[in-house]
């Protein structure tokens, strides 16, 4: 079995765009939110988002056709294409060798779905443009990388909504780790969708104007979007090749709570923190940082933090949440919080937990890293991933000295 | 190109049923084969919504209550329903232990297209046509996520380890059996339900036609899904599975090259599973009717497996099934050595290629069911299958 690490960071995000500026912005505590542009929020009571406004897929990709991908593929081949340049991967040598792309995800190409509706309303069934029922697979992410990058390896979509990235990252540390890959892209992307909005203000989970994790009075999520994608490598190829190398992929859990559809359950995060420890071959007490979950939601939060405190004990390592500057990207959030976690890890800081103001006695004595990076010397990263469906997802990070 | 190999097990297929136009249950599914009997209903009066076409090879009565009762199945988008009554009756032909004690080390991975895409329309319809955009359905707002026929068959049964949902189309089936192969073999689960599920509705009815302009390709729907376990695991303790996933191997190209990337997807695939080609008595294709990448499908078996094999296309008895159709290739081939003895140990092919350039191949090693469920006479004798 090889070691795997993380050696290219592809960030296409509401806060920045390339490793450069998505980690400046993070430890900037930088926000993303801003009023929603991509459809008519009027008539909604709570009208922000994460929309990556200056999202220009035709200046990142060399060599997708726009016109034919759905915004979801693009923000996917975009933050891979970033992630290989940032990588210093000669492309040729990447599509010569062992290499595919897992990309996970949410709502896939719901924009087209959506785009669809609007034409079925509009004119009726018979009026659907033709040439969009073909960008509706959610498998065309992944397909939208291995095409940009010429890359000749399996590309798999893993939809399993807002922890995707991390299962993302596990399945590709696991090809690279046992030699059945050589080089993976591993990610995940979303897209802001109407319906999306609509569904999480009907659960009442959508914040007013900004997010606040962890914050007595947190009140909901900012729905957002972006592409984030990770390039793994086996660590003796990164050294081979004098790569930079950002961290190691000690390993992740997964588990299902098998409880309920959208509540998280505590015991199904505990039990998943657990796996990914043992995987991962560390203790709790190995864990200097825990990217959160952390949606902003009273559910959630309460729920992660209960998690934490029941396998950590009552003085956790710090949690801090990047969905306090981003909103929540979904499918994207987890392998964003990976690529916030590895900016961290190199440049010595916790991404902070911004707008955050008054401490909830119920989340006990967790330390959400409030409102500025805190410099620190961080070895071991714990990123969590949860979603509906209870499907919970953890990698682990480790710093290679 | 990728590949089970580096450490990934042999998959054991422990247990399987299918929801289908053709048949419910192992044993339906089989007998649908058996007798070559092709789907095709009316389906005029599924939906309000007009339909492009009065007939498909849709499942109109299908009734999820019919299987699980009624409690909890009200307000079920159709995907989640029928993954709901598959992976039951897929728990109940397994004798793997699923209870409450192994449930945490119990799995499910299941294929789709992009979920209940008419669910997510309708959530979506609503925001445009309701007096006000919020004035959404929550209840049905977990089913336009595209994970919740997994994770609500998670709940059901009770299923506490992995629960993925891998979006692959075409290629969903061989997807499934890879992703499952990796998590078996690393650790993360001992016991995986991996298969996929396809719904019918206007929406997919009238993509459809757009996709499959100037032919006549009937859709499907269904679900079919696998119990799958280490074999090597399932062996040791006595037990016979009823089938062994050799390997797989699939990778991408661009579209104009599916027939390359399928032969070498079948080669590497044959290479891995210590077969040689001369020994694969057929091949369950994807082929459903339309000519440019049937002409590829056909074009990579040939050249990778020459003329010998039978050609096995089950498209012609379910339809085009998207996500569904490499698991209903699957269960096809455990149909014909349900129904013929004569193939007891013999291996086939299944291949999958996707419009997106795509390809790939598994390896298929089937066997005669053990004990009183074994089968009753020859392939086509006419007798029943149990």
């Amino acid at each position: 079995m090889r070691r795997v690490v993380v050696t290219g960071l592809g960030p296409v995000s509401n806060v920045g765009t390339g490793a450069a500026a998505f980690g400046a912005s993070v430890r900037a505590g930088r926000s993303g939110v801003s009023p929603i542009t991509s459809f008519d929020a009027s008539g909604f009571p709570h009208r922000n988002a994460g929309e990556v406004r200056d999202f220009a897929p035709e200046e990142l990709v060399e060599r997708l056709d726009t016109a034919e991908w759905g915004r979801s593929s693009l923000f996917a081949a975009a933050a891979a294409r970033l992630a290989v340049a940032d990588a210093g991967l000669d492309p040729d040598a990447l599509s010569r060798a062992e290499s595919g792309s897992v990309m996970g995800t949410t709502s896939g190409e719901s924009q087209i779905i959506e785009r669809l509706t609007e034409e079925e309303v509009a004119g009726g069934w018979e009026s659907l443009s033709p040439h969009l029922p073909r960008q509706v697979p959610a498998s065309r992410l992944a397909y939208a990388v291995n095409r940009e990058l010429g890359l000749t390896g399996e590309a798999m979509t893993l939809a399993t909504a807002c922890s995707a990235g991390n299962y993302a990252i596990g399945y590709a540390y696991d090809l690279v780790r046992s030699g059945a890959a050589d080089y993976m892209l591993a990610g995940g992307a979303d897209s802001v969708l109407r319906w999306a909005h609509a569904g999480f203000f009907r659960l009442g989970a959508v914040a007013e104007d900004v997010s606040s994790p962890f914050d007595r009075d947190r009140s909901g999520i900012i729905t957002a979007e972006g592409g984030a994608a990770l390039v793994l490598e086996s660590l003796d190829g990164a050294l081979a090749r004098g790569a930079r190398v950002y961290a190691e992929v000690l390993g992740y859990g997964l588990n299902c709570d098998a409880d309920h559809m959208v509540s998280p359950n505590p015991a199904g995060i505990a039990e998943c923190m657990r796996r990914a420890h043992a995987n991962a071959g560390i203790k709790p007490g190995d864990v200097d940082y825990i990217c959160a979950h952390g949606t902003g939601t009273p559910a959630n939060d309460l729920a992660e933090a209960t998690a934490v405190l029941d396998v950590f004990g009552d003085s956790p390592p710090p949690i801090s949440s990047v969905k306090s500057m981003l909103g929540h990207t979904m499918g994207a959030s987890s392998a964003f919080g990976a690529i916030a976690s590895l900016i961290g890890m190199r440049e010595g800081f916790l991404p902070p937990t911004t707008n955050f103001s008054t401490h909830d006695p119920a989340l006990g004595g967790i330390d959400p890293v409030p409102n500025e990076a805190r410099p620190a010397d961080v070895r071991i990263v714990q990123n969590n991933g949860f979603a509906f469906g209870g499907n919970n997802a953890i990698t682990v990070f480790g710093r290679v000295s | 190109m990728s590949s089970t190999r580096a450490g990934a097990p042999v998959l054991a297929v422990t247990g399987w049923s299918a929801v289908s136009p053709v048949g419910t249950g192992a044993a339906g599914f089989t007998e649908a084969v058996r007798e070559g009997r092709a789907g095709g209903a009316d389906v005029s009066g599924m939906f309000d919504a007009p339909l492009p076409s009065d007939r498909a090879h849709a499942i109109p009565d299908f009734r999820a209550a019919d299987h699980l009762g009624r409690k909890g199945t009200r307000h079920l988008d159709r995907s989640t329903a029928l993954a709901l009554v598959a992976t039951k009756l897929a728990l109940e032909s397994t004798d793997a232990a699923v209870d409450d004690d192994t449930g945490g080390r119990v799995g499910l991975v299941l294929g789709t297209t992009a979920g209940s895409i008419r669910t997510t329309s309708e959530f979506s319809r609503d925001t445009l046509v309701e007096e006000r955009p919020y004035l959404v359905n929550p209840v049905m707002f977990p089913s336009a996520t595209i994970n919740c026929p997994a994770g609500r068959s998670a709940i059901w049964h009770g299923l506490r380890g992995v629960n993925a949902t891998v979006a692959g189309g075409q290629m969903a089936g061989l997807n499934v059996l890879r992703y499952g192969a990796n998590l078996i073999g690393r650790g993360h689960v001992d016991v995986l339900l991996a298969g996929a599920v396809e719904e019918f509705s206007p929406h997919m009815a009238w993509g459809h036609r757009a996709l499959t302009d100037g032919y006549d390709v009937p859709l499907g729907e269904g679900a079919a899904v696998f119990v799958v376990e280490d074999a090597d695991r399932v062996r040791a303790r006595g037990r016979t599975p009823e089938a062994e996933v050799l390997a797989s191997a699939f990778g991408t190209g661009a579209p104009e090259d599916t027939a390359r990337t399928l032969e070498a997807g079948i080669v590497r695939a044959l290479r891995l599973a210590g077969v040689d080609a001369d020994e694969v008595w057929g091949v369950a294709t994807g082929e459903h009717g339309v000519a440019g990448l049937d002409g590829a499908e056909d074009a990579g078996v040939r050249a990778a497996l020459g003329d010998g094999p039978v050609r096995v296309r089950v498209k012609r008895l379910v339809g085009e099934c998207n996500s569904a159709s490499g698991p209903f290739q699957l269960a096809a081939l455990l149909a014909h050595h349900r129904s013929d003895p004569g193939l007891d140990g013999r291996v086939a092919v299944l291949t999958s290629v996707s419009s997106d350039g795509a390809a790939g191949a598994a390896v298929v090693r089937g066997h005669r069911l053990p004990g009183p469920s074994a089968p009753a006479g020859p392939h086509g004798d006419g007798e029943a299958v149990a």
